[in-house]
């Protein structure tokens, strides 16, 4: 075999060294961007105040977290299912559950107004019979979010408790512990750092939602407009532009920042993992 | 009976059905992967269900289909040990052989703290399973398995990940833990040794079925057919047709050569009939190496073939010189070298009648 020669090795690290540079500067430049606006424009702070942000940032931040429980409510009960099953037909059910992830959130959007929409498959007979109405509610964007984001919690969570021995559920049956208990005891603390990820996802997803939310639950100031919405709405209006888009994004981007933080913090690192 | 078990069970191609009981004993359970040992435990445990039977352990009900009863794992208060083990690794040594117990939790700590120092574990409560040796883990899951009040202990094949000298110290304390606490104990193993050393009794499993049950020298001198022989690692099985039956034993006819045997003594009546086709079964250690042919019977002249050193002897392959089968010996390395077969490689095979074990053939 022949021996690389010392050009080679140097061609090669000047390559690693050329494409290294140019994807952080690519990555890391509009991030600068952000930052040097923030700084140069004053606007950007005398709007992070202004009413029109902060009721975008409130009801962004409760119907996230309200779709993320919920994710978490209906999909952990699927998610363990699914790890601790096999059936014909098993590949389908988790395709299925995977399609609002690879789904444009404009369709999901599409598909959530022909169920639940005044003229909707459930929408409209519900609206006759009690006058509930889903669309430009609040409802609606924990709606349109639970649908694109729960996918990733529920992904999380079946592959975390995949990880989970099942020797050790049946070892803690005999020991006593009923089925709930095991589950408590000692899943749950298993995939503790895989539903943590799970949630992180799920819920960033839920706070960036844009097209579903738009397409179901329009953009109404205070009610359905949130964050992301609130920066598209700022380019249609003079009054905010570009410095009121600047001034979300620094916000959405410090609260992103935050919940990374905390959660790399509260999640084990050693603990719950001994196949390492 | 401490454990009276009847089960039958279809798994796919998998048809499983046996029936044993276990008093205060070991019960070692031995055969290959696959041939219904760990499913024995799994239905006694519960966390497997029988189509039909009956599962009682000292005299509570586990299961049984005439009466429609099944007992969830959580009530069976049966002590059960994986190979894997199943440490709950989020858990100190403590809370693992406290998870079973119940009371406060001061006093589950202080029970657990005592069954630790029974298995010289005195001072680890707080450690992690991870941070254990193989031996401390192995220990701390029997200790967690005897957390309950157990009067039956499942082990499957719990030393089997373990190295050799381990699982010796690991059999004796099995021993001494057994004893203290007047367990029955069901053991899995697919080890020979192992099964020896430990069974009081030996079940020989194979394909769903017990083929045989007994006391281990019972098992292993006197197997009931082919297969559990085989299984059992008797190196000679040899086809053969009785031709003379009298008080004292039986006479096979073993390709050609006349063997004299012992007679069976719990053969049912008949069943070894003159013109009967048998199986003829020695141990290769059974066999004695001899150098000149005296008056005696069941002798064999015969040349070695193949031979094979390993540790502890050698495994010499014969074959005969006139009539008579191929033949697997076993000889430790001391007679080896005295008896210098290294050098000589014509011998009189011995095969002594007593040690000579007729069965019907299939």
């Amino acid at each position: 075999m022949q021996l690389r020669s010392p050009r080679a090795d140097i061609v090669a690290l000047a390559l690693l060294v050329g494409l290294g540079g140019i994807s952080a500067i690519y990555f890391v430049l509009p991030f600068a961007g952000l930052g040097e606006r923030a700084l140069s424009d004053g606007r950007v702070w005398e709007l992070t105040r202004s009413s029109e942000v902060r009721a975008a940032l409130v009801l962004s931040l409760w119907t996230s977290v309200l779709a993320t429980l919920l994710a978490m409510v209906l999909g952990t009960p699927v998610a363990y299912w699914l790890s601790r099953s096999s059936f014909p037909g098993r590949s389908i059910v988790d395709a299925l559950i995977d399609l609002p992830i690879v789904l444009p959130p404009t369709v999901a959007g599409v598909a959530l107004l022909t169920a639940f929409g005044t003229r909707g498959l459930i929408g409209e007979p519900l609206d006759e019979l009690t006058g509930i109405r889903f669309t430009f509610t609040s409802t609606a964007v924990v709606m349109a979010q639970l649908l694109v984001a729960a996918p990733f919690y529920v992904r999380a969570a079946r592959a975390g408790f995949t990880s989970v021995d099942p020797q050790l559920e049946r070892v803690a049956y005999t020991l006593g512990a009923s089925r709930v208990e095991t589950f408590v005891r000692i899943t749950l603390p298993q995939a503790r750092a895989a539903l943590t990820a799970g949630i992180v996802l799920c819920w960033a997803r839920a706070m960036g939602e844009l097209g579903a939310t738009l397409i179901f639950a329009g953009s109404l100031e205070g009610k359905t407009r949130t964050m992301p919405l609130a920066i598209v709405d700022a380019f249609e209006r003079t009054t905010l532009g570009l410095s009121g888009a600047v001034s979300l994004s620094i916000i959405l981007l410090v609260v992103a920042a935050v919940v990374l933080v905390f959660f790399r913090a509260v999640t084990p690192d050693d603990r719950g993992s001994a196949w390492r | 009976m401490a454990l009276s078990f009847d089960a039958r069970i279809r798994l796919g191609r998998f048809d499983y059905e046996a029936a044993f009981e276990a008093d205060d004993e070991i019960v070692v359970l031995f055969g290959h992967s696959g041939a219904g040992k760990s499913v024995t435990l799994q239905l006694i445990a519960g966390l497997m269900r029988p189509e039909s039977g009956r599962i009682a352990s000292d005299g509570r009900l586990f299961y049984d289909s005439a009466s429609n009863t099944n007992l969830r794992p959580q009530d069976r208060h049966v002590g059960y040990v994986v190979q894997e083990l199943a440490l709950f690794p989020h858990l100190s040594v403590a809370e693992n052989v406290m998870f079973g117990m119940e009371g406060t939790r001061a006093e589950r700590l202080r029970r657990a703290s005592i069954l630790l120092e029974r298995f010289n574990l005195e001072g680890f409560e707080d450690r992690a399973p991870r941070s254990l040796s193989g031996g401390q883990r192995q220990r701390v899951a029997l200790a967690r398995a005897l957390g309950r009040e157990v009067p039956l202990l499942l082990l499957d094949e719990p030393f089997s990940a373990l190295d050799d000298s381990l699982r010796r110290t690991l059999r004796s304390e099995l021993l001494r833990v057994r004893r203290e606490f007047g367990l029955t104990v069901l053991f899995v193993t697919h080890d020979l040794r192992e099964a020896h050393l430990l069974a009081d009794r030996l079940a020989v499993f194979d394909q769903g079925r017990i083929l045989q049950i007994g006391p281990p020298e019972e098992v292993f001198r006197r197997p009931v057919s082919r297969r559990v022989a085989e299984l059992t690692g008797v190196a000679n099985v040899l086809r053969g047709e009785v031709v003379a039956r009298n008080g004292q034993g039986i006479e096979v006819n073993v390709s050609g050569l006349r063997l004299r045997a012992a007679a069976p003594d719990e053969a049912p009546d008949g069943a070894l009939h003159v013109g009967r086709s048998v199986e003829v079964m020695i141990r290769a250690e059974r066999i004695n190496l001899r150098r000149v042919e005296e008056a005696m019977p069941n002798l064999v002249a015969a040349e070695i073939r193949d031979e094979h050193a390993y540790g502890a002897g050698h495994t010499l392959w014969f074959r005969p010189l006139g009539v008579g089968p191929e033949l697997e010996v076993d000889l430790p390395s001391r007679p080896y070298e005295v008896l210098d077969v290294a050098t000589r490689k014509r011998w009189t095979l011995e095969l002594p009648p007593e040690d000579l074990h007729v069965v019907p053939a299939d």
